[in-house]
């Protein structure tokens, strides 16, 4: 199924959760049609294979919806935004996909692969909590190793990860020792070190300051730009108009809008969103 | 699979060590072993007692003849009154003293400390011996007596530690750094490797092991208690099972509680409800009863007879079963908690 934007329409909002009365429903739902075509970056994952794919996915928290039954489809190479107020589910959609959460109901595939199939999946999907879980009282090399021994692969690549998250000077610093930027560096480089194809990030830039938000910023950028899928929640205007290639906002629960950032941006959801 | 589980242990290891864990569980061992250094030397002379009697009191001149001359055993110190006689015993200057007894008026009374004590039989012992001597009785029926635990203080009392070692890991060590793991999502962290679920249980487990090991190891070296190669191997394997039960037990109370803080609440209220009536069910009808129905029985029963009597682990089939099944059934449970992702 293709849409108007020559995109794979998106099959959201399966079962259809009511539109909340204040967010009309938009985007790459049923509606998607009437919204303006892309932002004008080159729609280059329209014919990408579908990448993540979600079905009826819910969670409840203790009678209270944390997400509710929610379907969608990633491509391979998107760069996804998923907004919407506190308690919204975007982190609950995330950590469901990167084996955190166990889900009440639907199941979710990366490349194809279940969920449940925990340890296989690992290799295709790194995630980077909002709060970095290191261990705080190593350095940031024996994080970096221990990981590495798990996911079984050469010292080689630790080292070009020091590199690359330019950490090489704080290799031997005690992980409580270091900012919270340089925290979030190392979590996402640890994230990428088996160089799984799908990054997750929850709220990457909370809590930084803005010369660590810039260079968070390029880092994923550069990241993306090598094809890997990214998915990120956000509160950040700046950062969603910066890094992605698509949005998706979810309001209490549910799927309301799927669309590119320029039809958000025009759209009267981000507006009541954030107004 | 054991690649990943070593990895795992050997972090565990060292978290151990950053967080001071390996350091109580050696420094355990050391405080015991010098706390009955000084039980011991305290004690030397254990089998004296130091006796007080009234100087407003009437004795019976034979026996003040005969607990003066019996200074082997007692040594006697004259108190002005009953009063200072108390004050003298409540501050362990004396161990006990003779009254004159209140319903008999010909007859004495001992008053001590606790009646159940050490001291008091001696003190019984001792005067009913001086008693017999004067009165010209035969010799009493029983000749000797010869302990089937027959070592020193120390000994005497190393399953005792031993228990509370074996416990004080598997209940409060284990259950906190599981805690610690969920509380601070490094758990989660680790799921986003290919490890299996079991394989992190295992790492547990092995860590357990080890630090019942080491704790262990320890205060048989510090005792220098030697034992033969048999003794040994049971030992080793009581120590092992142990290990395996309680650490498997530890894991699922750490999957119960949300924080460190609860886990080591929770650790505590388990702890002791194991560690005493098994320790002290040698000295109580009721808790012998009880006892059995605690795992901490079973590791404690075979404990004693290899170490104080050269039993063999053989002898306790039911004992390694029992064991050996607690632990299992609470692994599975820890798996099922770990599998639903269960306050993490």
């Amino acid at each position: 199924m293709v849409n108007r934007t020559g995109r794979h329409a998106k099959p959201v909002i399966v079962p259809a959760p009511a539109p909340p009365p204040d967010l009309p429903r938009t985007g790459g739902g049923p509606n998607t049609s009437a919204l303006a075509p892309s932002d004008g970056k080159p729609d280059r994952f329209a014919s990408a294979p579908v990448h993540i794919e979600v079905r009826n996915l819910s969670k409840v928290y203790k009678g209270k919806k944390g997400l509710q039954t929610t379907s969608l489809q990633i491509h391979r190479g998107e760069s996804v935004a998923i907004i919407g107020h506190n308690g919204a589910g975007k982190s609950t959609l995330l950590k469901i996909l990167a084996g955190w959460i166990v889900p009440d109901s639907g199941s979710a595939t990366v490349e194809g692969i279940d969920l449940k199939h925990r340890a296989a999946l690992a290799r295709k999907l790194g995630f980077v909590p909002e709060k970095t879980n290191l261990f705080d009282f190593f350095s940031v090399e024996y994080n970096l190793k221990l990981f590495a021994r798990l996911f079984h692969i050469p010292n080689a690549r630790v080292e070009e990860t020091l590199v690359r998250f330019e950490l090489l000077a704080f290799r031997r610093n005690r992980i409580d020792q270091l900012s919270k930027g340089l925290r979030q560096r190392v979590s996402i480089g640890r994230a990428l070190l088996a160089d799984p194809p799908t990054l997750l990030l929850d709220e990457p830039t909370s809590g930084l300051d803005f010369e660590m938000t810039r260079h968070i910023y390029r880092m994923l950028g550069e990241i993306h730009s090598c094809g890997k899928t990214i998915v990120f929640t956000s509160h950040r205007p700046e950062e969603i108009r910066t890094l992605a290639t698509r949005i998706i906002v979810l309001h209490q629960g549910g799927l309301v809008f799927d669309g590119t950032p320029v039809e958000y941006f025009e759209s009267s959801i981000h507006l009541k969103l954030y107004a | 699979m054991i690649r990943n589980i070593l990895t795992l242990t050997l972090n565990d290891l060292a978290i151990a060590f950053k967080n001071k864990t390996l350091q109580l569980v050696l420094i355990i061992p050391m405080f015991v072993f010098f706390a009955l250094e000084m039980v011991d030397q305290g004690d030397s002379g254990l089998q004296k007692v130091n006796i007080g009697l009234l100087q407003n009191t009437s004795y019976p001149p034979v026996l003040i003849d005969g607990v003066e001359s019996a200074d082997h055993v007692f040594d006697v110190t004259w108190l002005g009154d009953a009063e200072a006689a108390h004050a003298s015993l409540k501050s362990k200057r004396i161990d006990g003293f003779l009254a004159s007894s209140a319903t008999d008026p010909g007859s004495v009374e001992l008053i001590v400390l606790t009646q159940a004590s050490l001291k008091t039989l001696t003190i019984v012992e001792g005067v009913s011996a001086i008693q017999d001597a004067i009165q010209g009785k035969r010799k009493s029926w029983i000749a000797g007596i010869r302990p089937l635990h027959d070592s020193d203080l120390q000994k005497q009392t190393l399953p005792t530690w031993i228990l509370m070692l074996v416990l004080l890991v598997g209940f409060v060590v284990i259950p906190v750094q599981v805690a610690e793991e969920k509380e601070k999502h490094l758990l989660l962290g680790l799921l986003q490797t290919p490890i299996r679920e079991i394989e992190w249980l295992l790492a547990k487990l092995l860590l357990g092991i080890i630090l019942t090991l080491l704790a262990a190891g320890l205060l048989q070296l510090l005792g220098g208690f030697k034992f033969g190669g048999g003794i040994a191997a049971s030992y080793v394997a009581i120590l092992i099972a142990a290990g395996f039960c309680f650490s498997a037990s530890g894991i699922f109370l750490g999957f119960l509680c949300r924080s460190q803080a609860s886990a080591r609440t929770l650790g505590m209220l388990v702890y002791l409800p194991n560690l005493l009536p098994a320790a002290l069910s040698e000295f109580s009808q009721k808790l012998s009863s009880v006892a059995p129905l605690l795992p901490s029985f079973h590791f404690y029963m075979p404990t004693q007879s290899i170490l104080l009597e050269g039993g063999s682990i053989a002898a306790y089939p039911v004992q390694l079963i029992y064991l050996l099944s607690v632990g299992l059934v609470t692994l599975c449970l820890s798996w099922s908690l770990m599998k639903k992702r269960w306050l993490m």
